[in-house]
């Protein structure tokens, strides 16, 4: 396929992978209460863990490979539930203690914006190939 | 013959500074994808081109310019923001990128005007 | 824009007049009046080559590199690696050539017509 806006590539491969994180910050976000989950057990955060390979790219020379973003995997964190004093609610055991996903907004919150900030400079990157690539192909016209 | 026409030292420099640009954007559209990468090194323009390209270019000589060939490096002077060893920067990253489009829009505009003035040369209109 | 193809360079003597215009033509009418192309070298005036060699020399030059123009073209919609700008500068460098030549057409026919129609 034919490439007018040369050296994106990693930038889509980036939009997605910061894409997956949001997403799963978002459902730890949301599960952040979530005492009793679909296994009987409380949610267990979720993390993303990127990874980074040299770039294979057909027909260009080895000189300029630069290494590539990719969403390696989405991880169970093995933070053990918090277990809080709480008798009234109908989850809790005859200590009346419950357990609850240890997930703390603050740093999800963090995580969020950081995530966010990378996507939209990655889309800034995309704006910016794709006006430099409508100026070159205005060469010559008069 | 039509070799002494395009072989003008400003247009093949032009030309050669366009290379350098799309080479550029590809190493900081890589920089910024890589932004929360641990342990990724920022790369770039490697610096010698530079000033190979003003040394050929102060002497004039065309076979010297059209044989320079921009490559890309690991910027060896940046530094770690953080404990990762992540050596980019957002705010560095993105006035590069808006530099590399003022370039961009420099040399293009350069390259089109010899083009111009070639036809306008030959044809006697523009 | 198609490329030129099978353009032969023209024998000597194919051009009625041309012989006669000899190898004393050194520039391109008009073309070193503007400045800021100081590059442009005028042609030689080459001793014992004819001008219809020059000519026939020039028009080989230009359909080479019209094949150059759409080969990086062809490159660049097959999908290889080949940079914009270096394609849109190729096929404007290609047109450039290519009205430079009809334009020393124009001027060598204007010039047959004139020498035909001189009394004798």
């Amino acid at each position: 396929m034919i490439q007018i806006i040369s050296g994106i590539q990693n930038t889509t491969a980036a939009l997605q992978a910061e894409q997956t994180r949001l997403d799963v910050i978002s459902e730890n976000i949301a599960n952040a209460n979530t005492a009793h989950g679909v296994d009987g057990k409380p949610y267990q955060r979720q993390e993303v863990v990127f990874e980074s390979a040299l770039q294979q790219q057909i027909g260009a020379d080895n000189a300029n490979q630069m290494p590539t973003l990719k969403v390696a995997r989405i991880i169970n964190d093995n933070r053990p539930p918090v277990q809080i004093y709480d008798p009234g609610n109908p989850d809790a055991d005859d200590q009346g203690m419950i357990s609850m996903p240890n997930i703390n907004i603050h740093e999800e919150m963090a995580d969020l914006i950081s995530a966010s900030r990378t996507f939209e400079a990655d889309l800034a990157v995309v704006k910016n190939s794709r006006s430099m690539a409508m100026e070159t192909l205005a060469i010559g016209k008069h | 013959m039509i070799e002494a026409l395009f072989n003008q030292p400003g247009y093949l420099a032009a030309k050669k500074a366009l290379d350098a640009v799309t080479l550029r954007q590809e190493a900081i559209a890589n920089n910024i994808a890589n932004l929360e990468t641990p342990g990724y090194k920022r790369m770039d323009l490697a610096p010698t081109f530079q000033s190979e390209l003003e040394n050929a270019c102060s002497a004039g000589d065309a076979q010297q310019i059209a044989s320079l060939q921009p490559v890309l490096a690991v910027d060896a002077s940046a530094v770690p923001g953080g404990l990762d060893g992540n050596t980019v920067h957002l705010e560095n990253e993105l006035m590069q990128m808006n530099q590399n489009g003022m370039t961009n829009a420099l040399e293009t505009q350069l390259v089109s005007n010899m083009l111009s003035k070639m036809r306008l040369a030959i044809t006697g209109k523009s | 824009m198609s490329p030129i193809s099978g353009i032969t360079p023209l024998p000597p003597g194919a051009l009625p007049g041309a012989d006669l215009l000899g190898s004393s033509v050194t520039s391109l009418p008009g073309s070193s009046a503007v400045g800021g192309v100081p590059g442009l070298a005028p042609a030689q005036p080459v001793s014992g080559d004819s001008f219809a060699k020059m000519l026939g020399n020039m028009v080989s030059d230009i359909n080479t590199q019209q094949n150059t123009a759409t080969q990086t073209v062809n490159a660049l919609q097959s999908g290889q690696n080949v940079p914009l700008h270096q394609a849109v500068i190729v096929m404007e460098e290609a047109n450039v050539s290519f009205q430079l030549m009809v334009e020393v057409r124009n001027r060598l026919l204007d010039a047959y017509k004139e020498i035909t129609s001189m009394q004798i």
